[in-house]
């Protein structure tokens, strides 16, 4: 069988199908196949990336031309999101490993697979009524995972996630019904040439629809009142899936859809105005938060905040930007939702002040998180300088001097409360011993996201390899459509 | 003062989204998508429902995507109501003359979902359809019999092994042909039981994953005391 990149999306669905009967046979073996999964699916990924950047891979599922089947676009922008989401993945099920022991764990390992279809199917995918089908895997895994530990808090968390959740497809729906009613085609390439016709009173509200349901997901202010419970409640390993791999492969369905169809400066300046605003937001919020897993998730939105800001730029240099904070975040807020992890189980409360002292207790796990705090702020040899840097250098060259000082008083903010956590770890007189060890399989999974992070910190020009071409590509819409439809270039000129 | 503003604003809504479909065309025809598959789609998968066609063969991802759905609602639900120790129905027996007619009728339903199922590219219905059917049957017989039970165990294979099925069947086009999905298997002559290549097979494999799915289903939320 040649690899191609629909196994993203198969492969992991077919484990899911598999794992109840594998099941029956071993409840142990279970915990291994989304790891062997998640393994496979980064050897494709290696032997594909190279395929990708060099032409971008149209794949016709059942064979049928655009517009009139469905295709996935193996482009440099895909290729990038979809390692990202398999390194996050293979980090999360070994953290899992030990994590997730109680009953019935084969339920959150199926549901997990599933995501991980979902998620890979919104970044493949070359057509919208597709994407969303994908995003209902997504976001439905997501609540199920929610209140994975059926306490009252995870139930209330996943219902009200439900709730806005189901406002969020609502919206996305009419959305494409309105698309599919003036233009006649579901595949983006196809909407994205066909738009120019459509009257601009439509073209708007479709906009808006959008932007409120994809913003929900993409925890966008004021859309994000679900994310603090939804992160706080769920087990641990689950937030990193929120931060890690739920939010990006939306923030990407919503670039992807405003930069193909929606391609007018103004739009654009709207998300530097929203970024900016739940940039401020949820850093105060965070700053006042006593919980730790409530803190990493608003610091978590402020730092999505960034990313639409860079996004919002319309520029090549700003794109590339936004696009190194979200790998650079997916693997910093996973290290720290790990680290916090356990040292929530440790000191037995999620409370911040029961942390005093846990550095002299628990040392490896306190240095993860405090390895993961300096990275997320932005210090030098680590991976998160560079993509601040790059924001705020594309931020300056548009001459957005109020953005560059409020990013700037954000990340001071940002400073003070990871700081006020760091330094309740090590410079508190400890309360109690816990005798239970912070498991291998948790530990080597914090250490694979911390030498990826320092490496990235000190070659970042590895990365920004690849996200040239990545960003590049999200710019370059007559290029997307050329290849979407295998057109050729005289007859788009034509078209357009 | 919230619930004024929140219902004004719910209302502006409203009326720009009636606004905008109350101007769009019902039943034009445009010149597009919709327009090729009704001149086309016979000789391109050998389905006449032209329906089917469109739902297995050309969106056909879409359709392994819906089935995942359902899948993942009855995964989830099972996680969340999971409870080691089992639990009953808070149904009563029903009166003898409704015992006796569902006793009747359960299989002829059965029947008829396998019969939608399985003619599911030549007749309207389907895999969703049919699979639906089967579970109203079952539905009928947990309203009828406080202690109808189904095997839980032998539900669980079905959806897995018939989930499998669907994506092997796009491996398997991925194998043997070009991509994903596609039709590998001779097209056969439109309007036989036997055409369009893998359309019914798929179609089998939902009827039986929507069927046992539904059924779970509907037996994990009916179950409600210890």
């Amino acid at each position: 069988m040649s690899l191609s990149p629909v196994q993203f999306i198969a492969v992991p669905l077919f484990a899911a199908f598999l794992i109840p009967l594998i099941g029956k046979a071993s409840k142990e073996t279970v915990k291994l196949v989304p790891g062997i999964v998640l393994l496979y699916l980064s050897y494709v990924a290696l032997n594909l990336f190279p395929r990708g950047l060099e032409r971008p891979i149209v794949e016709h599922i059942a064979g049928f031309n655009p517009p009139f089947g469905i295709t996935l676009y193996y482009g440099p922008l895909a290729a990038f999101l979809t390692t990202l989401v398999t390194l996050i993945g293979f980090v999360i099920w070994l953290y899992s490993y030990k994590f997730i022991i109680r009953e019935p764990f084969e339920k959150y390992y199926m549901l997990f697979m599933l995501l991980i279809t979902g998620s890979t199917g919104i970044i493949l995918t070359g057509d919208i009524f597709n994407m969303f089908v994908f995003l209902e895997i997504t976001a439905i895994a997501a609540y199920s995972l929610t209140a994975f530990l059926r306490d009252k808090d995870g139930a209330e968390a996943a219902f009200k996630y439900l709730l806005i959740g189901s406002f969020s497809s609502t919206f996305v729906l009419l959305a494409i019904l309105l698309i599919y009613m003036q233009t006649g085609t579901l595949n983006l390439a196809d909407i994205a040439l066909k738009m120019a016709d459509v009257p601009i009173t439509m073209k708007i509200f479709i906009l808006i629809l959008f932007i409120t349901g994809l913003g929900i997901e993409a925890e966008i202010f004021p859309l994000n009142g679900w994310a603090p419970d939804a992160y706080s409640q769920a087990p641990s390993p689950v937030g990193a899936v929120f931060g890690g791999i739920v939010v990006k492969a939306t923030i990407y369905a919503l670039m992807r859809i405003v930069y193909l169809m929606f391609n007018f400066h103004s739009v654009l300046h709207f998300f530097v105005i929203m970024g900016v605003i739940t940039m401020l937001i949820a850093e105060m919020s965070a700053m006042r938060q006593h919980q730790i897993k409530r803190m990493l998730a608003f610091s978590s939105i402020g730092q999505m905040g960034l990313v639409i800001i860079a996004f919002g730029l319309g520029t090549e240099p700003g794109v590339r930007a936004a696009l190194f904070q979200m790998f650079n975040h997916a693997l910093i807020k996973t290290l720290l939702f790990f680290s916090a992890g356990y040292l929530v189980f440790h000191s037995g409360s999620k409370h911040i002040s029961a942390l005093d002292g846990l550095g002299r207790d628990k040392p490896l796990t306190s240095f993860f998180f405090a390895f993961g705090a300096l990275a997320i702020i932005g210090l030098p040899p680590f991976a998160g300088f560079w993509s601040k840097l790059y924001i705020l250098l594309s931020v300056a060259d548009a001459h957005l001097v109020t953005v560059v000082v409020l990013i700037l008083i954000s990340a001071v903010i940002e400073i003070v409360y990871y700081l006020r956590v760091v330094s309740r770890l090590y410079f508190k007189r400890e309360t109690a011993t816990d005798v239970r060890r912070t498991p291998l399989s948790g530990l080597a999974a914090m250490g694979i996201l911390a030498v990826v992070i320092l490496f990235v910190g000190l070659y970042p020009n590895t990365i920004l390899d690849w996200l040239t071409p990545a960003a590049r590509e999200l710019m370059n819409t007559s290029e997307y459509i050329r290849t979407g439809l295998h057109l050729n270039s005289g007859l788009l000129s034509i078209n357009f | 003062m919230r619930k004024v503003i929140a219902v004004l604003l719910l209302g502006i809504f409203g009326y720009y989204i009636f606004a905008l479909f109350v101007n769009v065309p019902f039943g034009v025809r445009h010149d597009n998508v919709g327009q090729h598959y009704l001149e086309h789609s016979v000789q391109e998968t050998g389905a006449v429902n032209i329906v089917t066609a469109i739902v297995v063969s050309h969106r056909g991802f879409d359709t392994l995507g819906e089935v995942t759905v359902l899948f993942l609602a009855a995964t989830g639900l099972g996680a969340i109501l999971y409870d080691k120790k089992g639990k009953k129905r808070r149904l009563q027996n029903a009166s003898l003359i409704v015992k006796v007619a569902s006793k009747l009728i359960y299989p002829l339903i059965i029947l008829l979902g396998a019969y939608v199922f399985v003619h599911g590219h030549l007749t309207p219905g389907g895999g969703f359809q049919g699979g639906a059917i089967i579970a109203t049957g079952v539905l009928l017989m947990f309203i009828s019999y406080r202690r109808f039970e189904t095997n839980h165990n032998a539900l669980s294979w079905v959806e897995s092994l018939a989930g499998m099925t669907f994506v092997t069947i796009g491996l398997a086009g991925l194998i043997w042909g070009t991509s994903f999905l596609q039709n590998i298997l001779p097209l056969g002559t439109p309007n036989t039981l036997l055409s369009a290549g893998v359309i019914p097979l798929i179609y089998i494999a939902v009827g039986f994953k929507v069927g046992a799915e539904l059924t779970a289903l509907l037996d994990n939320m009916l179950k409600t005391i210890k």
